[in-house]
């Protein structure tokens, strides 16, 4: 199997003022092509802080992170937007969509950013819009349609540039059972295709659809890092 | 890769039409700015033209003047006016000059049956009307023939005929002036220019129609009896060998008088100019006005765009999330901001054009709009938009990701 994800002896220190607070006390993760794994552990544990670095949101205070063979913990922080762009999908508890713009260039938006023209990157993400079952309302603006709905659109745009991961933090968080479970199907369809998914929970139920838990405690795995 | 340069357009495009109040006001601070500075500029333009007009009117750029300099305290040692003799020899000396005409003036009472009209009459030569290209609208203006005899003609204004006259005919009749009877030979042609200023349609040329005219010679022997006269005017070939003949002149006039300036030598092209330059500080100041309240104008903008960026921090977020670089970022709110500016400065643009009937009539005062205005005006908005929107632009390109997404 494929190392997509390489990580030895990761740790984030927060400075605030004089003190220094750590959230990651080093970290060994590896997973591979085409796993669905969840991240658990109770809050201040240091999961979202690891989601971020997974995510090229921030950067490692030491240690290393190679994602697909490409040592990201030595990429400096201003071209991390082309990794993001390119590699990772994120998927939102509180959706982050743009509310100002109707679905369709909400899901545009991604590949606007990879340069795409305009032909080009509607049909895409029409194409993406109606696997996720919402074809037919590309001009809605995201407070037209349900919270089940607009973490669809969501999804749609992370998965629209093809990335190599798709990060998923808390993504049944704002939801009802019966929506929440919708979106647990459409993640589990989408590592049936192939792809790789990395959810943060806090859910047992939510990550029992996960092939592969990892837990986080006090900025260090506890239990699960075996494949 | 990147993303262009019009995808940022569009973008800050949709995010000014998003927010439709804010960017209508800030537009509307935009359009009364530039709307002024056209106004201004038009104003300026105006005076300027008035003056070249003026100028143009009176004889022209080639027109020369020499007159008694008032600034110059007289003294005992020099005369402060030239002898006949002196005034044939300066002629000789400036043969390139066109016309010469060497003038008397005095103040007296013109007299017909029991009418009485007391004004300027002047003593010239037939080039007077060259130089002023003024001609008669009746009658002839005075000839050679009346200089050599030094007849007892009149040359007279339209307004001098109707307080005289009436209605009634003018040419060949005799008036009384200084006592001495004087036969009508012709009637200047009226003259008329809309006077510059808030004191409604007046004519500021009419002074000229108060005037009357004999022969110099005439002048001279029956009337003040002195040749001392202290102007003359000349022109030269055309405007462009003015300022040297005028300096020529100047020089000749000064060895006459032991190099004490008497007397004041003026070209109309160099006076055009000296009021072209005089008037050209008036538009720096009315330009410094401008640039300080379009500068207030930047400053509420700038204010304006800050307060959008901190309300779409979480928006800054999403967008560096699913890629955008800091360049985007940065860009988009520049676009933005400039977009409105601009498009507030070709709205200030045509309103400014649209009221300059307006401006012009409650001002009584002529407008001019230029291309050129059109330029500075639609440069000046963009630049405030531009400076406005740089700083806030890269507050939002240096925004944290995570602290962005967190922001509520």
């Amino acid at each position: 199997m494929n190392d997509i994800i390489n990580i030895k002896e990761l740790k984030k220190e927060y400075r605030m003022g004089k003190i220094t607070v750590p959230a990651l006390n080093g970290i060994d993760i590896s997973i591979n092509e085409g796993e669905f794994v969840a991240i658990m552990g109770p809050s201040g544990s240091g999961k979202s802080t690891l989601m971020h670095i997974l995510g090229c949101l921030d950067t490692p205070t030491e240690g290393i992170y190679s994602l697909n063979s490409e040592l990201v913990s030595k990429i400096k922080k201003g071209k991390l937007a082309l990794i993001r762009n390119k590699q990772i999908g994120f998927v939102f508890q509180t959706f982050n969509l743009l509310p100002h713009l109707n679905i369709l260039k909400n899901v545009e938006l991604p590949l606007m950013y990879a340069g795409l023209s305009k032909k080009q990157r509607t049909s895409t993400a029409k194409k993406v819009l109606s696997e996720v079952g919402l074809g037919d309302r590309l001009k809605h603006k995201p407070s037209e349609l349900s919270g089940g709905q607009r973490q669809r659109v969501a999804i749609a745009r992370a998965i629209v540039n093809n990335p190599t991961i798709i990060l998923a933090d808390e993504p049944t968080g704002n939801l009802d059972t019966a929506s929440g479970s919708d979106i647990l199907s459409i993640f589990s369809d989408l590592n049936d295709k192939g792809h790789t998914i990395i959810m943060v929970t806090h859910d047992p139920a939510v990550a029992k659809r996960a092939t592969r838990v990892i837990k986080i405690v006090d900025g260090l795995i506890q239990d699960g890092n075996i494949s | 890769m990147a993303i262009s340069v019009k995808e940022n357009l569009i973008v800050g495009f949709s995010d000014f039409w998003s927010r439709k109040v804010r960017s209508i006001i800030t537009v509307i601070g935009i359009v009364l700015g530039t709307m002024s500075i056209i106004v201004v500029l038009s104003l300026v333009n105006g005076v300027n033209a008035q003056t070249m007009k003026w100028m143009i009117e009176r004889g022209g750029l080639s027109k020369i003047s020499v007159y008694r300099n008032w600034e110059y305290r007289h003294s005992n040692y020099v005369k402060d006016y030239f002898t006949w003799k002196e005034l044939k020899l300066i002629r000789s000396l400036i043969p390139e000059a066109k016309y010469f005409n060497p003038q008397q003036r005095h103040w007296v009472r013109h007299s017909k049956d029991d009418k009485d009209y007391s004004t300027r009459i002047y003593g010239v030569l037939p080039d007077y009307s060259k130089i002023e290209e003024w001609d008669v609208q009746e009658g002839r203006f005075i000839s050679n023939f009346d200089i050599d005899q030094s007849n007892d003609v009149i040359v007279i204004g339209t307004t001098v005929k109707e307080e005289l006259f009436g209605n009634k005919n003018a040419i060949g009749a005799v008036i009384t002036v200084n006592n001495r009877r004087l036969k009508v030979i012709g009637i200047m042609a009226y003259r008329y220019m809309k006077s510059n200023g808030a004191f409604g349609n007046e004519n500021s040329f009419s002074y000229l129609n108060r005037q009357t005219f004999v022969p110099l010679t005439t002048m001279i022997k029956k009337g003040s009896g002195t040749d001392k006269t202290q102007s003359f005017t000349l022109k030269a070939q055309d405007a462009a060998s003015a300022p040297e003949l005028r300096e020529k002149l100047n020089n000749i006039i000064l060895n006459l008088r032991r190099g004490l300036p008497v007397f004041r030598v003026e070209s109309a092209k160099e006076e055009a100019e000296e009021m072209a330059e005089n008037s050209k500080m008036f538009q720096i100041i009315f330009y410094i006005i401008s640039v300080i309240s379009l500068l207030v104008g930047a400053i509420v903008i700038a204010n304006i765009m800050l307060a959008t960026i901190q309300e779409r921090t979480r928006e800054i977020g999403i967008r560096l999330t699913v890629g955008a670089r800091r360049r985007d970022i940065f860009v988009q709110f520049l676009v933005q901001t400039i977009l409105v500016t601009t498009i507030g400065g070709i709205l200030g643009i045509i309103v400014g054009l649209s009221i300059l009937d307006i401006v012009s009539k409650f001002l009584e005062m002529e407008l001019v709009a230029g291309i050129s205005m059109i330029f500075v005006a639609l440069l000046v908005s963009a630049g405030v938009g531009l400076v406005s929107g740089i700083i806030p632009a890269i507050m939002a390109s240096k925004l944290d990701p995570v602290e962005a997404l967190r922001y509520e």
